[in-house]
């Protein structure tokens, strides 16, 4: 028995963007026009566009590796090789084992057809064999909880009850191999995290997992592995903190200091607190960071700032050194600082940076530091609201 | 194994691939479409499910079609019989009955062909799956389509005439042809129309003005020796003829047939002509399978 897995080698796909011919009539045309004028050669790689370039991953089983980049990196592209929906037009993609996909999981459904009708069309564009779907169709209508709409056709489905369905089909497929597209944020906050649990269910399960999503929190929680693609291609791989912190550096989204000035920078954002961070913790943070020579020009009124930032890009938090009346001049620095983690759990990135306080702008941005927060038992939710309690006896 | 010796193995497999056999894509497209059964009996019931669903209609969608081509027929054959002054004879009605039943699943099977790699687009750009099954699955809708209509049919043959006869054998052989030809035209105008959007008005076009090149409403024999043989070059017409020999005439089809004419003898039917649609049928399948299976990845990147 072989064993599943997915094997993605030098992976290329390369597209034709601008004119396309789809009619037979500009075809004509266009074969007319050329008869007329000389060819021109030029315009043909212009034209080229490649979505995929080189790109080699393994996933054995046991691993779930998330794909994360931003739109047009890519991901649907290599998820749609993947699928063999496209050909790659150089490289070799070897699934081994039953490949589900949940990819655009309403894809088949028909408005005009009743519930049952299409779980049966979208389990067999899936691959289920009949007998299969038959055996499992009460648990994917109990899954979706449309049992009572079952023969109603689907056009009168809410998009959540119709989302839900197609959820439902896709996860009872029992797969060798799970490949997941952007499906996790399906119906309403209950049915997200009964899908987001069959999906660890699934991943626990030991069954190789590719995820692309562009819930990071949800990446890292979910996946061992992640491959972070831009412009199609693979600019960090490694594990999904790693590749987070990458896709949020701000460097690496353009957001850079003032170019030409830039008397002080930080150098390196570390933690140093031992253990796991949770909820309601402390969380020490240490800024490492150098002035040129010269010291900080006296039109400059620096300050020492960190912000942290929750996986899916929010701003949680940003804090400056002001009220600490801390005055950095000439040479290497470090700043410590203490933090009280009073935020739900999840993954958070802590990036620092020399601010200057009379234009407002950064001077130096250091690299981002990803911290994962664990459930806490001071508090739940999403707020620390600091309550005191006091009881005092009530006298009848 | 490293990642090294799994590059140098890919490069070796991609080689492999680059010698193209014809009998290697045959047998995949074999394997694939057994493989792909359940799908295609789904997408069929699909298909038959959304036409009969909110039709009033029913069942008679079924028969609508071809019961419409019999009745242009018969006004035309009236027509006929009112200038030359012969008589109308119930054969003639079963010959149009029959060839209007063969007619309608060819032109309704392809003109719901050609669409389908379009019409399934949501399916072919995100999901795996042997294109092959959208133009074949519409075909077979049709099929269930006009096999409603040919039993209804069954049900008048003993008013118009029609009897049992030994050369009813060659029924299956011409309607296997038939559908050979249906399938061969319905992957080509498919993976035509996934790259050409204008395909599918050509199709409609010669799907509407095909019924004056194919002898439905009129006999080969009315167009002389020579056009006689000239119609026979329509692929659809020996197969039609057949059917009418064969159900409404109890000919055997591998005996010649030549009748009396105005101005000469004029040969109506050779066994060679069934040969020639029969080769452009098979010949027309292999090639449109694996013109249709050569163009399959690139299916997604076009509809």
């Amino acid at each position: 028995m072989t064993v599943p897995g997915v094997r993605c080698i030098g992976v290329s796909k390369k597209f034709r963007r601008g004119e396309h011919h789809d009619s037979l009539r500009s075809v004509i045309a266009s074969f007319a026009r050329a008869l007329r004028s000389r060819p021109r050669a030029v315009e043909k790689n212009d034209r080229e566009f490649w979505a995929l370039r080189d790109v080699t991953f393994e996933v054995e089983p046991g691993q779930a590796v998330g794909i994360i980049g931003a739109n047009g990196a890519g991901k649907s592209t290599l998820l749609k090789v993947l699928t063999r929906v496209l050909r790659p037009t150089t490289g070799i993609i070897d699934v081994r084992g039953r490949q589900g996909a949940l990819i655009e999981i309403a894809a088949g459904f028909h408005p005009d057809l009743t519930g049952r009708e299409n779980v049966a069309l979208q389990g067999s564009i899936m691959g289920m064999p009949a007998v299969e779907i038959a055996r499992k169709f009460d648990q994917i209508v109990e899954f979706a909880g449309v049992s009572e709409f079952i023969d109603t056709p689907v056009k009168r489905y809410s998009s959540g009850m119709n989302a839900r369905l197609g959820f439902a089909i896709a996860a009872h497929l029992d797969p060798d191999v799970l490949i997941i597209d952007e499906v996790l944020s399906v119906g309403d906050l209950a049915f997200q995290q009964k899908a987001f649990g069959r999906i660890q269910d699934l991943v626990k399960s030991g069954i190789p997992v590719v995820v692309v999503s562009h819930q990071l929190d949800r990446v890292s929680q979910l996946c061992t592995h992640a491959i972070l693609l831009d412009h199609g291609s693979v600019i960090c791989q490694g594990t999904p903190a790693e590749c987070i912190a990458e896709y949020l550096n701000p460097r690496r989204q353009g957001f850079t200091a003032v170019a030409g000035e830039s008397p002080a920078a930080i150098d390196r954002v570390t933690v140093e607190s031992e253990g796991e961070v949770v909820s309601g913790g402390p969380l020490r943070v240490r800024i490492e960071g150098t002035v040129g020579p010269g010291g900080v020009p006296s039109h400059v009124d620096p300050a020492v700032v960190l912000v942290m930032n929750a996986a899916n890009g929010a701003l949680v938090s940003a804090i400056g050194s002001s009220g600490s009346n801390l005055t950095i001049a000439e040479g290497a620095f470090a700043v410590d600082v203490e933090l009280q983690m009073n935020v739900p759990r999840g993954l958070y990135v802590i990036q620092a940076a020399v601010w200057n306080r009379r234009t407002e702008q950064a001077l130096g941005a250091g690299p981002s530091l990803v911290v994962q927060v664990g459930e806490g038992i001071l508090f739940a939710g999403s707020v620390q609201l600091n309550g005191r309690m006091s009881l005092s006896p009530l006298v009848t | 194994m490293t990642l090294a010796e799994q590059i140098s193995q890919a490069g070796g497999a991609q080689q492999v691939d680059a010698s193209y056999s014809i009998w290697g894509a045959l047998v995949e497209i074999a394997k694939e479409l057994s493989s792909s059964r359940e799908l295609t009996r789904q997408l069929i019931l699909r298909d038959l499910r959304i036409r009969y669903k909110q039709a009033v209609f029913g069942l008679l969608w079924a028969v609508l079609m071809p019961g419409l081509i019999v009745l242009s027929g018969l006004v035309i054959r009236f027509a006929v019989v009112q200038m030359t002054g012969t008589t109308f004879e119930r054969k003639m009605a079963a010959a149009l009955a029959v060839k209007s039943l063969a007619w309608g699943f060819f032109i309704g099977a392809i003109g719901l062909a050609t669409p389908s790699l379009t019409s399934n687009s949501n399916l072919v750009t995100k999901v795996h799956f042997p294109r092959e099954v959208l133009p074949l699955s519409a075909i077979l809708a049709q099929g269930v389509d006009s096999g409603i209509g040919a039993l209804i049919f069954l049900f008048i043959t003993p008013f118009l005439g029609i009897g049992l006869s030994a050369a009813l054998v060659w029924l299956p052989i011409v309607l296997a042809l038939l559908f050979c030809l249906t399938v061969a035209a319905g992957l080509l105008f498919s993976c035509a129309n996934a790259f050409f959007r204008d395909v599918k008005y050509l199709v409609q076009m010669f799907i509407t003005f095909g019924i004056f090149y194919t002898p439905i409403f009129y006999e080969p024999a009315t167009l002389g020796p020579v056009g006689a043989k000239l119609i026979m070059l329509n692929p659809v017409t020996p197969l039609l003829e057949g059917l009418r020999l064969a159900v409404v005439e109890g000919h055997n089809l591998l005996v010649p047939l030549s009748v009396q004419a105005a101005k000469g003898m004029v040969v109506v039917w050779s066994p060679w002509y069934l040969a020639y649609s029969a080769a452009v049928a098979i010949l027309g399948l292999l090639a449109s399978a694996l013109i249709f299976h050569r163009a399959e990845a690139v299916y997604a990147e076009y509809v």
